[in-house]
């Protein structure tokens, strides 16, 4: 019953438990780290090494977060745990309680009734024995009195010996009526006793009378009368001892006489109750002890009165036996249990329950015996305890009620009741076992708690596996969301540390950067130093080589990092796509001779001239794809293709094979796809899929590194470090710029040894140019050419172009085939000879019709001739004899001596190009040979030298590529050039330096050559510097003579500080609030700025423009870029320096990204800031004298 | 005269106090070099513009701060702005809580701003009172008739 109550507790315990699992798990999440330890003291095993997982965890990253969420869970299940044990403990307390003290109290209140039942019944009956006695004495005093009465006064002995016989009869009457009467004595005055007595041993009765030595002859009924008047005194009492006692059995129903009379011993005899009994006269009684009987007597004794009511005539004694109580008490006990005991108030033992003897014999008889002396060890120990209890001060009303009495190994209830009897007062003591009442109850109560315990342990248990399982799940999805938490985290923070990696070297390698340009920048002045001995000069060289390679590795690393820390931009500009690409050929080119390759590039006609896009980006691929391929190719060629695939006019190209395209189904999917979206958003940008391969023959790619390769810091081979060096950063690079623009790249199998990468870029074309077609347009000039090369590939490739858009062509490959080309060509038919005269008008005159009919042209490479030796001279005499007849034009190395190039000089062969010839250049070749040939046919007479500088000027200022370094020495040499060379270099300037910002080797492009530097990818201020500076101390304070300067600066304290710097310097300075002013200031001299003090007479009106960056209404940015829109179109560029107090490396790339030509940090530095612009002002004079000759 | 040389040694001590303490930099000694006939009085007239300018942009700035929504761009261009200016007058304290106040407001952290904030004002005060008194002290110069002497 208990169990289920429990039960049912137990169910609401557990929803209970739920709500106030969070209230628990907050108070449990505070003091945790005071459980901890204790928590893991108790942890299971596999907690343990949860723990230990967790520490290690601890360890590395210090997550206490998650691991706090992880300990919380443990904490709250076992505060969940601890709650329902308590709960469930407390139920179980309870209810055993509650049903323990109800049943107790209920049981005690009857088991006080029984033992007051139980006491009560032998105090009644010694009452009654008492009052009975008390009775019987009054009805015998009462009898004797009316006999003694009627026989008053006997006048003779007989009268007397009646009296006594009467009493006799008298008193047996009496006695025999009353069973439980143990003797009744009469004493008369003159001490003749008469007695009763009933002797319980042996069930017999007795009458007993003494002789007095008086009445010895008279025989036993005589009485001395005489004596009955005289007073009682202690003599006659003891003159008793001294007289015969008689004892004569009697039966016990009819008193007569069965035996015969017996004297017997004074110390045989029965309590003879004396006047000394009765000393007030009145009725009294005690407990006596007779050697007869086993148990305690009471005796009563009173007077009998004469007549007159004077004087006491007898005294009689009642003695009744005790034993009845004892029985009684017995019979209880019997019934009952427990023990019972009356004692006189003193303690004397009057009647137990037990069998023990309640007398003592001692010497002088049996006495009483105290109830601590009793021999039943239970009476003596509850005696004993109520003594040491109370002591011998018992509570007032003498009751006593004690339930747990230890008596042994016993429990007892002791109970006592006072009897208050005159001159007998009586203790009643009931020692009842416990056992007897609650021994039941107790052990009821016993079992109930071990049924209550054993089952709340179960649910305990049970509650606890299911609140483990239960909570198992939501623990273990708290591991995991922790561990989520931890890798997270981790993760976050990887991120966050290689985003500082990036970060920090896009910073860092600029601020390499820029002192390797420095120093490079003095290596080169250095190599230019005439007086330096040769070993010195090989010494620099070296350095300068070695400084070359790591700005390579800091330009690939910058490169990474940019594009890793997201903060590479493309931007959109229009560019010549060709261009940029035959320069970057012809750049590379270089590198290629010394291994013996072939550099070529193939672009197919159909390819648009101006695409949009990032220039530099698009260049600084195929640098890096050439240069790798450059790497690895010993002996061969490199081929550069290019096609265009228009969605709309999608033209099979001859060239490449349709299962190649068909590799790669994506792009065109994907610019269908982006043209849709591109309809759908109403844009007219035309936007273009190049298609590009860069074919060599070098080492070749295994197949199953085809992907890696891109990878970063992968290369192909381990081994190539060794044999090429390089970081493996090139095509990451490559890669990521390709995937920006759009495009993809990747390895493509190939036929024959070498590496095939095929890349597509997506490009926008800003308008449809119409495409030049060649074959028109050169169809009417009859055009034949004789290619005279030593490259096979690009030989053919020329030859197939050539042949493509009806050029007429001859191939050769060596000397000896060309000599048998031109001998072929020229020298038997008359025809031609006649056409070549024709075409120098110098010699002779022809006639138009025939002059019209074609044009020869004869493309010799330099490497025809036999340059070991002498003979090439011989070879260019032959080759004179046509001169006349046929257009030469010289493939010149670029380690072609410069005595080779004097004599083609001197020779009249005016028409060089360098090395690789490419499309391009082929129709510069043709284009110049028609004009000049029209020129000719126009200004027939007229000297040469004129027109051929014209000419010249023509090709190269046209291309406008980059390959000015291979001929620079030629520059050097023939003076003609120097100026053009000038002109297209200023003239270039403003986007000369982004283009070559992406090059692979920028400063071996302009190396050697220039130290004014607008020809520097890195800002003048620096390169610059050393030189400038000797200029400025040597001209002393006002270097800034006559230069005008617009200052746009919204700081008033800048504009103050920067106009006296540089007013001081003899400088004339305008200034202006912000960008929008300064770009008006350049429209509208006369309107602009009030403080203008020069007058505005040149179309320039300002020399230089210094222009904070960050300005209200339009920044430095967005004005430079209105500047150069402005400047579009025109001959002219100022000189902007950007001035800003962000010395980030990014802002200094946008400044001369926007257009800006240098750039200084605030706060100025004079020095600086004159040396830059004395740099970039000391130019313009050149540029416009010669802009001004043109 | 001796009052004069007094001051003057006064000004150079306090001047080199200044430097080695760098509330002032190299910028300030250009300043100073540019002053000049055609210029007399162009240091204190560039400082004063930058107390003004300083001013305005520390008002802009409190008021930028207490934005319910702080425009940190904003902020961050006040700052550069302020920092621009202090560097041109070499105020080298100033500008340096300035390039930590802009790399706070980068990680757009209100408490680091407020901080500075409080830290570039008790720099621009500092500043400020110790160019006043080295005006001060350059106008007693002038006045007892002797001739400010040129710091190296």
């Amino acid at each position: 019953m208990a169990a289920k109550e429990n039960k049912g507790s137990y169910v609401i315990s557990r929803s209970s438990n739920t709500r106030m699992a969070s209230f628990i798990k907050r108070i449990f999440v505070k003091i945790h780290s005071a459980v901890n330890s204790w928590e893991r003291n108790h942890s299971l095993c596999r907690r343990k090494s949860l723990h230990r997982d967790v520490e290690q965890e601890e360890l590395q990253h210090a997550n206490t977060n998650c691991l706090s969420s992880y300990y919380s869970v443990f904490v709250a299940r076992l505060a969940i745990m601890v709650m329902l044990a308590i709960l469930i403990g407390l139920l179980t307390l309870l209810t055993w309680h509650f049903t323990k003290v109800y049943t107790r109290t209920s049981l005690n209140a009857l088991a006080y009734g029984l033992r007051y039942e139980l006491l009560q019944r032998p105090v009644l009956r010694m009452w009654s024995v008492l009052n009975s006695t008390v009775e019987i004495t009054t009805a015998q005093v009462k009898i004797s009195e009316y006999v003694m009465r009627k026989y008053d006064k006997p006048e003779n002995q007989a009268q007397q010996v009646e009296l006594y016989e009467v009493m006799r009869d008298v008193t047996w009457a009496l006695f025999a009526s009353h069973r439980a009467l143990n003797s009744i004595t009469i004493k008369y005055k003159n001490g003749f006793v008469q007695a009763f007595h009933r002797d319980p041993r042996d069930n017999s009765t007795y009458y007993i009378y003494n002789d007095l030595t008086n009445y010895t002859m008279a025989g036993p009924y005589e009485v001395n009368a005489s004596s009955s008047h005289q007073g009682w005194n202690d003599q006659t009492i003891r003159s008793n001892i001294s007289a015969i006692w008689y004892r004569e059995p009697l039966d016990p129903d009819t008193g007569e006489k069965i035996g015969k009379q017996k004297a017997i011993a004074p110390d045989e005899l029965i309590n003879i109750a004396g006047i000394s009994q009765v000393p007030y006269g009145a009725a009294s009684w005690h407990v006596a002890v007779s050697k007869f009987t086993n148990s305690p007597l009471l005796s009563a004794a009173m007077p009998v009165r004469d007549a007159s009511q004077e004087s006491i005539v007898a005294v009689v004694g009642v003695t009744t036996s005790l034993y009845s109580v004892g029985q009684l008490m017995k019979e209880l006990v019997g019934f009952h249990s427990g023990h019972i005991y009356l004692t006189s108030q003193e303690g004397w033992l009057l009647a137990t329950s037990s069998t023990t003897p309640l007398l003592t014999n001692t010497s002088t008889g049996p006495k009483l015996m105290m109830a601590v002396d009793s021999q039943d060890p239970v009476i003596q120990t509850g005696a004993k305890w109520l003594l040491k209890a109370y002591g011998n001060k018992p509570p007032p009303s003498h009751e006593v009620h004690i339930e747990h009495a230890k008596l042994g190994n016993q429990l007892y209830y002791i109970d006592s009741f006072f009897l208050n009897l005159k001159r007998l007062p009586m203790v009643g003591v009931l020692i009842i076992p416990r056992k007897y009442i609650m021994g039941k109850v107790d052990e009821r109560a016993f079992k109930t708690l071990m049924i209550l315990i054993s089952a709340s342990v179960c649910i305990l248990v049970i509650g606890c596996v299911c609140i483990f399982v239960l909570t198992n799940g939501v623990s273990k999805e708290m591991k995991l969301r922790a561990e989520l938490i931890s890798h997270l985290d981790a993760r976050r923070k990887a991120e966050a540390s290689s985003n500082f990696k990036s970060q920090f070297l896009a910073n860092m390698s600029h601020e390499l950067r820029t002192p390797m340009a420095a120093v490079i920048g003095l290596l080169d002045i250095l190599i230019s130093d005439e007086c330096l001995t040769d070993e010195q000069h090989e010494t620099i060289s070296q350095i300068r080589r070695c400084s070359t390679a790591l700005l390579r590795l800091l330009n690939n690393i910058l490169d990474i990092s940019k594009v890793e820390s997201g903060k590479l931009v493309l931007e959109e500009a229009d560019f010549d796509m060709g261009r940029e690409l035959e320069g970057l050929v012809d750049m590379l080119s270089v590198q290629c001779k010394n291994h013996n390759v072939e550099t070529i590039i193939d672009l197919s006609d159909d390819m648009p001239k101006v695409v949009q896009g990032d220039s530099a980006r698009v260049v600084q691929i195929f640098a890096n794809l050439i240069s790798n391929s450059i790497k690895f190719t010993t002996s061969g060629y490199i081929i550069l293709r290019g096609w265009c695939e228009d969605p709309h006019s999608f033209v099979e190209n001859g060239n490449f094979s349709l299962t190649r395209k068909a590799l790669w189904p994506g792009p065109k999917n994907k610019l269908i796809q982006q043209k849709s979206q591109e309809k759908s958003s109403c844009k007219k940008d035309n936007r273009v899929i190049l298609w590009f391969e860069v074919d060599d023959t070098g080492c070749g790619i295994d197949p199953s590194k085809w992907e890696s390769v891109f990878e970063s810091f992968e290369q192909a081979d381990p081994s190539t470090t060794r044999l090429h060096g390089g970081t493996g950063l090139g095509l990451c690079i490559v890669r990521t710029l390709v995937n920006k623009m759009g495009g993809e790249i990747r390895v493509v199998k190939k036929n024959g040894p070498g590496t095939l990468m095929q890349l597509y870029l997506l490009l926008g074309t800003s308008e449809d140019i119409p495409l030049e077609n060649y074959k028109l347009k050169y169809a009417d000039h009859n055009l034949k050419v004789v290619l005279a090369l030593n490259g096979s590939m690009c030989r053919i490739n020329l030859s197939k172009w050539l042949s493509k858009i009806g050029v007429h062509t001859w191939d050769a490959c060596e000397w000896n085939e060309l000599t048998h080309i031109l001998q072929e060509l020229f020298i038997p038919p008359s025809r031609y000879t006649q056409n070549l005269t024709y075409e120098c008008s110098k010699v002779e005159s022809i006639s138009k019709q025939e002059m019209e009919a074609s044009v020869f042209i004869i493309v010799v490479d330099i490497g025809m001739l036999n340059l070991s030796t002498d003979i090439w001279k011989e070879q260019l005499n032959f080759l004179d004899i046509f001169y006349r007849s046929a257009k030469f034009a010289w493939v010149l190395n670029h380690d072609t001596s410069n005595t080779i190039k004097i004599e083609l000089h001197n020779r009249g062969h005016m028409l060089v190009v360098n090395e690789p010839l490419y499309k391009t250049k082929m129709i510069h070749i043709i284009e110049a040979a028609i004009k000049e040939r029209s020129i000719s046919l126009r200004h027939g007479i007229l000297g040469g030298d004129t027109h051929e500088l014209l000419e010249i000027d023509n090709v190269h200022s046209d291309p406008e590529s980059s390959n000015d370094s291979e001929k620079s020495e030629l520059n050097s040499s023939s003076t003609g050039i120097v100026q053009v060379e000038l002109t297209r270099r200023t003239l270039s300037s403003s986007n000369y330096g982004i283009v070559n910002n992406c090059f692979l080797e920028p400063t071996e492009v302009s190396s050697g050559r220039n130290k004014s530097g607008p020809n520097e990818p890195f800002p003048v201020a620096v390169n610059g510097g050393s030189s400038q500076e000797k200029r400025m101390t040597s001209n002393g304070q006002k270097s800034l003579e006559g230069v005008r300067i617009l200052l746009a600066e919204d700081t008033p304290i800048l504009q103050r500080v920067a106009t006296i710097m540089l007013e001081k310097m003899g400088a004339t300075v305008v200034v202006v609030g912000d960008g929008v002013q300064a770009v008006e200031a350049l429209q509208n001299p006369m309107e602009s700025g009030t403080t203008t003090q020069t007058k505005m007479q040149d179309p320039p009106q300002y020399d230089l423009i210094l222009m904070d960056c960050q300005m209200p209404k339009m920044d430095g940015y967005e004005a430079t870029k209105a500047i150069r829109r402005a400047e579009m179109g025109t001959r002219l560029h100022i000189p902007i320096v950007a001035l800003t107090a962000h010395a980030m490396s990014s802002d200094e790339a946008k400044c001369l990204e926007v257009g800006m030509d240098a750039y200084l940090t605030k706060p100025i530095d004079c020095k600086l800031m004159v040396s830059t612009i004395l740099s970039l002002t000391k130019l313009q004079p050149n540029s416009l004298i010669i802009s001004s000759i043109k | 005269m001796a009052a004069v040389s007094q001051l003057q040694r006064q000004f150079v001590d306090y001047t080199t106090s200044l430097y080695n303490e760098e509330y002032l930099d190299d910028q300030f000694t250009q300043l100073q070099k540019l002053q000049d006939e055609s210029n007399p009085d162009f240091v204190v007239e560039v400082v004063s513009l930058f107390f003004e300018d300083s001013e305005k942009l520390l008002n802009n700035l409190a008021t930028a701060l207490q934005q319910t929504s702080v425009d940190y761009k904003q902020v961050d261009s006040h700052v550069h702005q302020f920092k621009g200016s202090s560097s041109s007058i070499g105020a080298k304290r100033v500008t340096n809580v300035c390039v930590h106040f802009r790399n706070f407001c980068e990680e757009k952290n209100l408490d680091g701003c407020l901080r500075c904030l409080q830290q570039v004002k008790h720099e621009y005060i500092l500043v400020r009172t110790k160019l006043e008194a080295l005006f001060r002290l350059e106008q007693q110069i002038l006045q007892a008739g002797g001739s400010v002497p040129v710091m190296e």
